[in-house]
């Protein structure tokens, strides 16, 4: 009887902290399924008494396509560029005897203390002198660039594997480029997993750089669409069930995304990539 | 660079730090051969080029203008240390520092010590516990902008959740976003939501690496579990936790930027103004480039300044014990 009554007491309060945690996403859930009278009632309501649809269509129109397709292509070009920037460089620390390797990763890691905000402005100032301010390259290069994550990422992933493969493969006289295509790469799956999942999400949910340096509407990424609709103001253009119909449309990607491949974002952010 | 990837990056310079050489890189028995550097140099070149133009040249770049003035349209006039002796006459840069202070004194605590908590409660081996896990990680998927209108909402005076809840129990709540009062801990509140993932992603990676019979001894006991979690549990995670609160240390330094940019723009009177939320208006509303780079770098001491401080400590209490 005891122990019943703890693992019950223990399941209690597993769910109820889940409940707290997650609260915030079933109100927006529910919300974005009720009318805007139904959303701001008091007593409030916990699910929708009537269920509203026309919501999402009506965020459709204030979301627009294009900026969905923006968010899109910013966060896709971003984990694919770094990809491409990373795994060579994060192979080549680990494995490659090179006099610099120390001195490099140094140099990789002390932008880990500059906060966004102080990079920022730099950042934007050399976008705009390269003149690519409202542009797509504007907005992805400059993020590339940040190649810390990935490149420290790779580095150690290939750190932790063994070092005899690529001994075995030089004493047949393979070329580093050679390891690298043949051995290196098809090996990375799980550590490019969990760097993609992570990015992507990083990338996706970025909102102040696409805002200062595209401001202009065409490349209006998600983020910034979504961010006006918070504030103090009363007098809202949107209604709140709209508004939380938006918020929702923006999150389906990466909640897939994160519901499917869940490991691969726990592995990512535990930073080797591979346990 | 956002939050998350702050805290991936710590954990990798960390497991990395202590081995200059890789296990597999430069056996003795291979040893260095001819083409080594250049292959070397060859897969690192595309990434330092786009690294060094934007991100080492700008942090220079930054450097260089704290001593210029700048409107973004003329040329930088230089200015000497004209920028840095305004910084002393500067109200709203000394509320800022204020409440930059506050997040940090607010939030850091509740995050680690309940990230702590959340992981070892969801660390437990039962039925479904995997499905309820995946509960726990919502917030990581939220990001400041969603998590802000959606908060915003939660907040209203009059029809939010949160004031409607405290009304079932009696409670009046305030208009929590125009009261300089709540405003900012209602702020710390959601960034502490937003944080805990991560924290107890951490954990619960750190809770791996502690044998499963000191875990099963300190929870499976019946009474008292909460005094072992604290007194067993805890003293066994530590490497995990200082690296949990150095993370902890720079996003609560970072994090209310774009938080209080969308939620409060930094009002009511400046109540929610962080010193980073502070730099960038100076520098996008203001123009005035090189005062906010000349506010970057004491944001950047700063940072040094703690991060320092705790190691200092951290070495300290390591050498007395």
């Amino acid at each position: 009887m005891r122990i019943t009554g703890n693992v019950a007491i223990r399941y209690g309060v597993v769910i109820a902290g889940a409940a707290l945690m997650a609260f915030p996403l079933l109100y927006l859930v529910s919300g974005s399924l009720m009318s805007a009278q139904d959303v701001i009632a008091s007593p409030p309501h916990l699910l929708p008494p009537s269920i509203h649809l026309e919501n999402f269509a009506r965020a459709m129109d204030f979301l627009t396509p294009r900026t969905i397709v923006n968010s899109f292509v910013f966060a896709l070009s971003v984990v694919l560029l770094q990809l491409l920037l990373g795994v060579p460089a994060g192979f080549a620390l680990a494995k490659i005897p090179f006099r610099w390797t120390t001195a490099m990763v140094v140099l990789f890691v002390v932008p880990v203390l500059l906060p966004n905000n102080v990079s920022i402005i730099p950042t934007y100032l050399i976008t705009r002198e390269l003149g690519l301010l409202n542009s797509y390259t504007g907005m992805i290069i400059p993020i590339v660039g940040q190649t810390t994550f990935a490149t420290l990422l790779f580095r150690q992933f290939y750190i932790d594997m063994p070092g005899e493969l690529f001994d075995a493969a030089r004493i047949d006289g393979a070329s580093w480029f050679r390891m690298f295509t043949s051995i290196a790469v098809p090996l990375a799956k799980p550590a490019v997993a969990a760097y993609a999942c992570v990015s992507f999400l990083t990338a996706w949910n970025m909102y102040i750089w696409p805002l200062v340096v595209a401001p202009s509407e065409q490349f209006r990424v998600l983020s910034v669409a979504l961010a006006p609709l918070a504030g103090t103001d009363l007098l809202r253009l949107v209604p709140p069930n709209v508004s939380l119909a938006a918020l929702l449309i923006s999150l389906v990607p990466v909640l897939a995304a994160f519901l499917l491949v869940q490991r691969w974002f726990v592995k990512g952010l535990t930073g080797t990539g591979l346990d | 660079m956002a939050q998350q990837s702050a805290g991936h990056t710590a954990v990798d310079s960390r497991t990395s730090a202590g081995k200059k050489r890789g296990p597999g890189q430069a056996s003795p028995k291979v040893g260095r051969r001819r083409g080594d550097a250049l292959a070397a140099a060859a897969f690192l070149a595309p990434n330092v080029a786009a690294y060094s133009l934007f991100v080492v040249i700008p942090a220079v770049a930054g450097l260089a203008l704290a001593f210029f003035e700048w409107d973004l349209f003329g040329s930088p006039v230089f200015a000497g240390a004209a920028n840095f002796a305004k910084m002393l006459d500067d109200r709203v840069l000394w509320t800022a520092l204020i409440n930059t202070a506050q997040y940090g004194v607010l939030g850091i605590a509740p995050t680690v010590l309940g990230g702590f908590a959340l992981a070892v409660l969801v660390n437990a081996q039962m039925r479904g516990a995997m499905i309820i896990r995946v509960l726990y990680f919502v917030p990581l998927t939220m990001s400041v902008a969603v998590s802000s209108v959606l908060w915003s909402w939660l907040y209203q005076p009059e029809s939010g959740m949160i004031n409607s809840l405290l009304g079932l129990v009696g409670l009046d709540g305030p208009s929590w976003l125009s009261s300089t009062t709540w405003a900012l801990p209602a702020l710390t509140m959601m960034i502490i939501w937003l944080s805990l993932p991560l924290v107890i992603i951490l954990y619960l990676a750190g809770l791996q690496k502690v044998p499963d019979s000191i875990i099963e001894a300190a929870m499976l006991d019946g009474a008292g579990s909460w005094a072992r979690t604290w007194l067993i549990i805890w003293p066994n995670v530590r490497p995990v936790t200082l690296l949990v609160v150095g993370i902890e240390v720079l996003n609560f330094l970072s994090a209310p930027f774009e938080v209080a940019l969308i939620m409060t723009d930094g009002g009511p009177l400046n109540a929610t103004m962080p010193l980073s939320l502070y730099i960038y208006k100076v520098a996008f509303e203001r123009l005035e480039i090189g005062y906010a780079n000349a506010l970057s770098m004491l944001q950047t001491f700063v940072i040094l300044a703690v991060v320092g401080g705790i190691w200092f400590l951290r070495r300290r209490k390591a050498t007395r014990t």
